[in-house]
């Protein structure tokens, strides 16, 4: 079964927003449903958007690609994006990016066995001010991502906690050196 | 008209011109990579950046004047990519300022920054738009590092660090392959899919760095994709069948036509050694523009194996070696046999008019009616008016009946030219417009401009407003219901399609302004349609494009070759045949005491059939005349691959005609060219891209061969011959065996079912592919240039046991 077949008034609402000859527009909206609600886009529903929106797969796969937001793979339950542009990496990010690997126990691309976490490099998220930054979907950023916080993150999204509601030790933000002077 | 200044010349050009031709077109240079003719400009590479000024205007309305009471220029705070701004009225460009220097010299420093320097092993080498740029724009030659042993090396940038690697060999198709590496991600490739035939195969997959052109589809479709190796400005895609044949400046390049479908795309013959290794397109602004089909450009694999260099005699029922005295002694003592009116004279589709010539004029001499070429179609395609792709982008709305992705692909092209709206470009100093800034990525196609149908859906189909699929035979049925919808008449019916199409379709071609209407080989195997084509252009007003199955049919009919009453080529009725250039169908050999060939290679027939077999040249090799069905006269030029005894159509056939004691019409092509010139008025000499030549010339329709068969032979844009080549016959795959479903099921065929198929043209293994959308009671195969539009009888053969 197709994933938009029980979403035809959607697609409706959808298509609405682009003059009919252009309904490749659509992709965008299209992808980012996928994606929000499978985890990542397969082969199989690129096919079924191309064929949604009258074009070819190519091209599907073309804007998908492009953006970091997109996966190509299952992702888990909470994929977390560790920036790793300058500001970040200048912060800590590799340190970061290697302290979470060796705690999960994988690489990007693949997902912890229990489901709950899989986890991706990305490029600047905007946030330098409060580096190393670490997204978790589609959520508001996680900032100043030291140790003792990535592990109560981590031990908030296992307890089942949902974001705002994991309380991270320490201070931060642009107020820190200020306090500290 | 826009006036402005580039560096110290002051030029006018038509307004809407880009800074890049305007720039061109005052004799200066201006490195660019991502801009092509005839696809949008993108400014993707910035190569092209230059300095660019305009005046400007107060809140008067006055020019604003500086110190010496002249326009003060504003320059553009930073460069500008030439491909995509537009000239205006007073612009002042600079190209030769340092700062534009500097940009350039920095962008060729960036692209070359992950470009590996592998140009001694690259098929581009020598032909590379990034090495020609490299050297005029670059300044690598700064840079040196110090070897070990003191030596100083060039190094081409400034940094030294590890280049990007990627895929060096991914194969797109059987014809093309990708290197990753080479790439430089002018997006050429990708926008000529979408903007040029319409198929979206090819994009950028992921960005910045990690760009890279991918598709999901494999193998790409075949058709149209070998542009996308002329186009590539560096090695990145490059033709299989040539790839590691030679180097660029070892080719012999050969200016001529291609003769694989009648609209005759201008090429280059790429030959090395004798042997034809590479067909590229050749820019000809009113035919092919600088595209052409697969078929012409992978299609010259056959030229290579097996070709005769003497004549074969059959010696005891085998074909041996001879010498000529041999072979003429024998024709001599054979044809004494034979009445000279029983003897039939045949060309091939691809004969030139001298050759047409000589064997019209040998058949009158021998007063024979048995003469005629191949493909020729029971209604002679002269007798509609010739009319030019440019009449076609000229029109507002166009009828087509046929396939012309396959019979004439050129006009493919043109036509999803028409369906966007875009009309020829103006023509600069430099020719062609390098940034046309009409022409963008993603322009709609408007479905209501086309009405189209076929005995089958073809790839216009999808960019129809109107379409249906007529059973094979029914077209006259079609025709009519046109003429009598679009004179408020009652409507006969037409097998397969429905009444509200034909309707819409003759009720939209009324409404157009300018028309045209398109036939193939189905109209022109039908009299009857043909005539009523004909009746609605004249009675209406539109143009007629007709896409004949024989290349040169307009210029074989011309030099009056066409068949009166008499066997035609491929029916059986002379005593001797002489067949220059194709083989008929075994069929038609029936009753022939004496079988003459000429041909460059033997294939079956001959083998098992001929009793003579001539060495000739192919249309590579040969110089002639050949009129396109646009009615434009162009003249081959040969390349020089023909083996030194192959002989032209005129030759073999004097070495004929001097066997038997005859007065020979003409023993050179000049020497028909001359008569051509005296009778016709045909021009001793052309232009490179021809002239337009279209005399009214009017043939009977020949009744006879009427087709009755259920099995339809599709048009192709490959050629019989070409199946030789084992690549070609890779990527076409298995021949499919079209069939309703409803019929498979009576016949006892299911898909996928493995068959043999037996045709006038031979057996051949063919694959069941059921089709609901063609007509029930027919089967359809691929005709590869053979019987094209006929329906002819047939056997299917299921073997037994195995996977059938």
């Amino acid at each position: 079964m197709g994933f938009f077949d029980d979403k035809q008034d959607w697609l409706e609402i959808v298509f609405r927003n682009y003059p009919p000859e252009n309904r490749r527009a659509a992709v965008m909206p299209l992808l980012r449903k996928v994606q929000q609600e499978e985890g990542y886009v397969s082969e199989e529903r690129i096919r079924e958007i191309a064929e949604l929106i009258g074009t070819t797969p190519t091209q599907v796969r073309g804007v998908m690609s492009f953006y970091s937001y997109y996966q190509a793979v299952p992702t888990g339950k909470y994929h977390l994006q560790v920036c790793a542009t300058l500001s970040c990496k200048l912060a800590g990010a590799e340190e970061l990016w290697d302290a979470l690997r060796a705690e999960l126990g994988i690489g990007p691309g693949e997902v912890t066995p229990d489901g709950l976490f899989s986890i991706q490099k990305v490029e600047c998220l905007g946030a330098c001010h409060v580096g190393p930054v670490v997204q978790v979907n589609d959520e508001p950023y996680v900032e100043c991502v030291t140790k003792e916080r990535l592990k109560a993150l981590l031990e908030g999204l296992r307890a089942g906690k949902r974001l705002e509601e994991i309380e991270l030790p320490g201070p931060c933000g642009h107020h820190v050196r200020e306090e500290e002077a | 008209m826009v006036r402005l200044r580039i560096n110290d010349r002051e030029i006018e050009v038509p307004e809407g011109t880009s800074v890049l031709d305007a720039v061109f077109h005052a004799g200066y240079d201006v490195p660019y990579f991502c801009s092509e003719r005839y696809l949008s400009p993108v400014g993707a590479c910035r190569m092209c950046l230059v300095k660019v000024g305009t005046p400007r205007k107060g809140p008067d309305g006055e020019w604003i004047k500086d110190e010496d009471g002249r326009p003060k220029i504003f320059w553009f705070p930073k460069l500008m990519a030439a491909c995509t701004t537009r000239v205006s009225e007073g612009m002042v460009v600079d190209t030769l300022a340092d700062e534009v220097k500097k940009a350039q010299a920095g962008m060729v420093e960036f692209t070359l920054e992950n470009h590996p320097l592998d140009c001694p092993v690259c098929d581009k080498g020598g032909a590379c738009e990034l090495q020609d740029r490299a050297y005029e724009y670059g300044l690598f030659e700064k840079y040196y590092t110090e070897t070990q042993n003191g030596l100083k090396s060039v190094l081409y940038t400034r940094y030294a660090f590890t280049r990007r690697h990627a895929d060096k060999h991914h194969k797109l198709s059987e014809f093309i392959v990708l290197d990753r590496e080479r790439c430089i991600h002018c997006k050429r490739c990708v926008r000529y899919f979408e903007e040029i035939p319409g198929e979206e195969v090819l994009d950028f997959i992921e960005r910045g760095v990690h760009t890279f052109i991918g598709s999901e589809e494999w193998p790409l479709p075949t058709g149209f994709s070998g542009n996308i190796t002329d186009i590539c400005p560096v090695g990145a895609l490059l033709d299989l069948t040539a790839r590691f044949r030679a180097r660029n400046w070892e080719f012999e390049r050969t200016p001529t036509f291609d003769l694989t479908d009648a609209a005759m795309s201008a090429i280059w013959v790429d030959s090395r050694s004798g042997k034809i290794e590479r067909i590229r397109a050749r820019e000809h602004p009113e035919l092919n523009e600088i595209w052409i089909s697969d078929a012409a450009r992978f299609g010259h694999g056959w030229t290579k194996e097996g070709r005769l260099s003497r004549p074969l005699l059959r010696k005891d029922g085998k074909l041996v070696e001879a010498s000529f005295e041999e072979a003429a002694a024998f024709l001599a003592e054979r044809l004494a046999a034979v009445k000279p009116e029983a003897v039939g004279l045949y060309l091939a589709a691809d004969g030139t008019m001298e050759e047409g010539y000589a064997f019209a004029e040998a058949a009158r001499v021998l007063g024979t009616p048995h003469y005629g070429f191949e493909n020729a179609t029971r209604f002679p395609v002269s007798t509609l008016p010739a009319a030019s792709f440019i009449d076609l982008l000229a029109s507002e709305f166009a009828l087509v009946v046929g396939d012309p992705a396959e019979e004439m692909p050129v006009l493919y092209l043109r036509l999803q030219e028409f369906l966007k709206g875009i009309t020829p470009a103006p023509r600069y100093f430099h020719g062609t417009p390098i940034a046309d800034l009409r022409l963008e990525e993603y322009m709609p196609r408007r479905p209501e401009r086309l009405a189209t149908f076929a005995a089958y859906p073809t790839r216009l189909f999808a960019f129809a407003g109107v379409s249906g699929v007529y059973a094979p035979g029914s077209v006259a049925a079609l025709f009519q219901a046109l003429l009598a919808a679009m004179n408020g008449k009652r409507l006969p019916e037409v097998p397969g399609v429905p009444e509200e199409a034909v309707r819409e379709a003759a009720g939209r071609f009324l409404e157009a302004e300018a028309r045209t209407i398109v036939v193939g080989a189905d109209v022109l195997e039908d009299p009857e349609a043909a005539e009523l084509a004909g009746e609605i252009a004249r009675a209406k007003g539109a143009h007629v494009i007709a896409m004949p199955p024989a290349a040169n049919a307009r210029g074989l009919e011309l030099a009056g070759l066409y068949p009166e009453k008499g066997a035609g080529f491929g029916e059986a009725g002379a005593k001797a045949v002489v067949y220059a250039g194709a083989t008929p169908p075994a069929e038609a050999l029936k009753g022939a005491s004496l079988k003459v060939f000429a041909l460059p290679q033997l294939d079956a027939l001959a083998q098992a059939e001929a009793d003579l077999v001539l060495p000739t040249k192919t249309y590579y090799e040969k110089r002639g005349l050949v009129l396109n069905a646009e009615g434009r006269l162009l003249e081959l030029r040969p390349a020089p691959t023909a083996p030194p005894e192959a002989m032209d159509g005129i030759e073999a056939l004097a070495f004929v005609l001097e066997a038997l004691g005859r007065r020979v019409p003409a023993r050179s092509v000049l020497e028909a060219r001359t008569r051509l010139h005296e009778r016709l008025k045909v021009p001793l000499e052309l232009p490179e891209e021809g002239t337009l030549f279209r005399p009214r010339v009017r043939l009977p329709a020949r009744r006879s061969g009427e087709a009755g068969g259920t099995l339809y032979l599709r048009p192709t844009m490959w050629r019989a011959r070409m199946l030789r080549d084992e690549r070609v016959r890779r990527a076409l795959g298995e021949t499919p065996l079209f069939v309703h479903p409803e019929t498979a099921r009576a016949e006892g065929l299911s898909e996928g079912m493995r068959v043999e198929v037996v045709t006038p043209y031979g057996q051949a293994p063919a694959v069941v592919a059921l089709d609901g959308r063609i007509a029930p009671g027919f089967f359809q195969l691929p005709g590869y240039g053979r019987g094209t539009g006929r329906r002819v009888g047939f056997r299917i053969l299921v073997p037994s046991g195995g996977a059938a």
